[in-house]
């Protein structure tokens, strides 16, 4: 039984790893804030969803799990709102946008002075 | 306005830096646990030889890509080209570190530092909202100092 714990562990530490590496790598690689935005947000939220995952299964405690899921859920709660409003605010900032980008309907909306 | 520009990347890397930091408070507090653990009787004894190799092994591998994962966001922080990219990056370090965090409770199976870690993650949200109330506010003040309607020439 302490095995199937412990290989669960090693899987999702793997898999948050992953995550966090890729959020990182498309933060320091993609061309314009809106990409990194995006790269940066999602995969770092499911990268912290695997390492508190790993916490809780390999140490398994009850401090351990209700810590953990509470930072989990806000992390799940807060990251999106403020990647969001960041998007926005650079958006509303007028940041440079990529030359592949084909279509911007919040300038069509809301067009800048 | 201008001067604002150089202070805030500045505040940003300096918070990095004192955020890069507390890695090395945790490994110093663990090798403190570790030494007040030994005193005591360890519940830990009756650990498999694949939980041995995820403490001995595998955390301090995640430790490491996780660092260098630290110094990409560092790069980008000091290289973005816009105020969003610098925030970002200061947000993804925050989000880091709670994952360092976490890996450090791996390898001390204790929930010493779990505090922490939701303290970082909310200071992280906080100053990501506040940092981008400033830059989406600062346009429409550059647009009313700036932008003022030119006098009408009579026809």
């Amino acid at each position: 039984m302490n095995w199937v714990l412990d290989i669960l562990a090693l899987i999702s530490l793997a898999f948050g790893l992953f995550f966090m590496m890729v959020g990182a790598l498309g933060l320091v690689r993609l061309p314009d804030v809106y990409h990194r935005i995006h790269a940066a947000s999602k995969a770092t939220t499911l990268g912290l969803l695997g390492l508190l995952l790993a916490a809780v299964l390999h140490v398994g405690t009850f401090g351990v799990a209700t810590k953990a899921l509470l930072t989990i859920v806000f992390a799940f709660v807060a990251t999106p709102i403020g990647s969001h409003m960041l998007a926005k605010a650079a958006h509303r900032d007028g940041a440079e946008q990529w030359s592949g980008t084909l279509a911007d309907d919040l300038a069509e909306d809301h067009p800048t002075p | 306005m201008t001067r604002l520009r150089l202070v805030i990347p500045t505040l940003l890397t300096l918070s990095t830096l004192v955020l890069c930091s507390a890695p090395a408070y945790a490994a110093k507090a663990a090798q403190a646990a570790q030494t007040v653990g030994e005193n005591m009787p360890s519940h830990h004894d009756d650990r498999t030889a694949l939980g041995q190799f995820i403490v001995d092994v595998a955390a301090p591998i995640c430790v490491a890509v996780l660092l260098i994962a630290v110094c990409l966001c560092i790069y980008r922080m000091i290289r973005g080209p816009h105020l969003a990219d610098r925030v970002l990056a200061g947000d993804t370090i925050a989000i880091l570190v709670v994952g360092i965090v976490a890996v450090f409770s791996v390898m001390l199976e204790s929930d010493l530092f779990f505090d922490a870690a939701l303290v970082v993650a909310i200071i992280g949200f906080a100053s990501t909202v506040a940092f981008s109330q400033y830059i989406g506010a600062k346009r429409k003040t550059d647009d009313t100092t700036t932008n003022t309607p030119p006098p009408e020439t009579p026809a």
